[in-house]
């Protein structure tokens, strides 16, 4: 085969490796999820499918697949069954800048182990992530019900606000690594004392609320607030329309731990071990996204749901002028006193 | 008329990240508990004397039925449940039913039947899942109700440890 030839296959494959390898997390989420939940309050969570109902989500999935897709009467057809697919592409789509792994070799091929590298990344993620919300309105408006018009409406007004804070806590980070390409802010995280957490944890505590509300979890759920709204946007849907709506989430969830690892806990690189394989980076990789989205499933089944005006008061007069003035410092920091960085690092090379 | 004060919130509070993870430690201790359900068909309910499930007719220890078709349960039953055929049999008894049928599914599980019972015939047992695929299956006939003696005995016996309680106390009297 030509080296060409072989270039392709390789990117083939790793295009269907990484995305049925997503697809998988996101339905061993919602069993996850199921299974949390259930344990938290003393219950056993599903056990009938399988060894411990470790197959609960394949026949999810073939219920899914088999149950009737309802259009309600009235609805704007070709928009409501348009509104599942924006809603669940644009979450997957992002999957394609995220740096799984580092440089990988298959079959006398050295390749990078993510999809595309793209140099600007970080900006492409936000941009089509950003595009996500737009599913859950035309969904909400589509369906000719006043719950998914006010779960639709609410999601807007909830990403617009959080989208900002969710910026302006990222470039802190981009701020001091110089680059949007994640590959390259995770390349500058090798060892322990560089990961940015250290750098940056107000931007991260940031980044992390702002991604609850981006990805419609709980405390922040209010596109779906079951006491008000039944069952907010997807009210109206079924099936696996409904489906999609859920794979977009859990998959959104996948995208937005992936960016955190990446942008704060070093990404691929492994504690103490800066020379690791590639497979053991892949392996850190994906053990710290687990330990991101178990995170996302403990606070959901911890907090209760805020109300939508504490919501509104968090984002904008609480979220927003912190993560300015964060930028601001962080700002200042970098041009005025470049030496800071070095005496930091000092201190916790000399720590460690 | 009650008034309420709202509790002013302590800084620590009011930063709710402190109580955030106060919060997540809970749960997370939880995870590690014991489930304390009960995985129901597996786990079967703890049964004793006391439980009132289905009737069944008793068959003696010679391989008759005690029943002798009086009629007495089919009068008793509030539900009208039981429905009985008499017949002629060539025992000492001379009577026994020919048909016997409690409908399962207007059963209400009363035990007035073993109450009104003249020959401790009828007893409620401790079976007490109860499903089929039609109504007609749940019709239960003589084949169906019988049990032998043994089966049924720790319940005779409750039965007649409380009638005897209560002939006692009205003889006192
Ligand atoms: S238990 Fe009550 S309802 Fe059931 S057959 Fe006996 S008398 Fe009728
Ligand atoms: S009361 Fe007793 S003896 Fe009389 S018909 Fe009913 S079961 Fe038979």
């Amino acid at each position: 085969m030509s080296p060409e030839l072989l270039e392709i296959v390789v990117w083939i494959v790793k295009v269907h490796v990484i995305f049925l390898g997503m697809v998988g997390v996101a339905a061993i989420t919602t069993l996850a999820e199921r299974k949390v939940s259930a344990w938290m309050q003393y219950r056993h969570g599903p056990t009938r499918v399988g060894p411990q109902g470790l197959l609960q989500p394949l026949a999810d999935g073939v219920k899914f697949i088999f149950k009737e897709s309802l259009v309600p009467d009235g609805a704007n057809k070709w928009m409501f069954r348009f509104a599942p697919a924006l809603a669940a592409g644009p979450a997957m789509l992002t999957v394609a800048v995220i740096p799984f792994g580092p440089d990988v070799t298959l079959f006398g091929v050295t390749t990078p182990f993510s999809i595309v590298d793209l140099d600007i990344g970080l900006m492409y993620i936000l941009a089509i992530g950003g595009l996500s919300v737009y599913g859950v309105i035309v969904g909400g408006w589509a369906s000719n019900s006043k719950y998914s018009l006010l779960g639709g409406l609410r999601a807007s007004a909830q990403m617009v606000s959080y989208e900002l804070s969710m910026i302006l806590a990222i470039l802190s980070v981009v701020a001091i690594s110089g680059s949007l390409d994640l590959r390259e802010v995770v390349m500058q995280q090798k060892t322990l004392g560089e990961w940015n957490i250290l750098y940056q944890p107000v931007a991260f505590l940031l980044f992390l609320i702002a991604a609850f509300a981006e990805t419609n979890r709980h405390p922040f759920d209010f596109a779906e607030c079951e006491p008000e709204l039944v069952s907010g946007f997807h009210t109206e849907y079924s099936a696996m329309r409904f489906a999609l709506f859920a794979l977009g989430e859990y998959c959104a969830m996948v995208v937005m731990s992936s960016v955190a690892v990446a942008l704060w806990f070093g990404g691929f690189s492994v504690p103490f071990m800066p020379e690791a394989h590639w497979t053991l980076g892949i392996l850190a990789f994906c053990a710290k996204v687990t330990c991101f989205l178990f995170f996302f499933l403990w606070v959901r089944w911890t907090l209760p749901r805020f109300r939508f005006d504490q919501l509104m008061n968090l984002g904008w007069k609480v979220m927003l002028p912190i993560a300015l003035v964060h930028l601001f410092i962080t700002g200042a920091v970098i041009s005025f006193a470049p030496q800071l960085k070095s005496l930091w690092n000092g201190l916790v090379n000399g720590a460690s | 008329m009650v008034i309420v004060r709202r509790k002013e919130l302590s800084l620590r509070e009011r930063l709710y990240l402190p109580e955030i993870a106060r919060g997540l430690s809970i749960t997370f201790r939880k995870l590690f508990e014991k489930p304390i359900t009960r995985q129901y068909p597996e786990e079967p309910l703890p049964k004793n004397e006391v439980t009132r499930g289905q009737p069944r007719l008793v068959v003696k220890d010679d391989g008759n039925i005690a029943c002798v078709s009086c009629g007495m349960c089919e009068i008793a039953c509030p539900a009208y449940a039981i429905t009985i055929d008499g017949g002629e049999t060539d025992r000492p008894i001379e009577r026994e039913p020919k048909k016997f049928e409690i409908d399962m599914l207007r059963c209400i599980l009363c035990g007035f039947c073993e109450e009104a019972c003249p020959k401790d015939a009828i007893f409620m047992s401790d079976e007490l899942e109860l499903a089929d695929y039609s109504r007609a299956a749940l019709i239960y006939d003589l084949e169906k109700l019988k049990r032998p003696k043994s089966a049924l005995q720790k319940r005779i016996d409750y039965v007649y440890r409380l009638n005897n309680r209560w002939r006692k106390s009205s003889s006192t009297s």
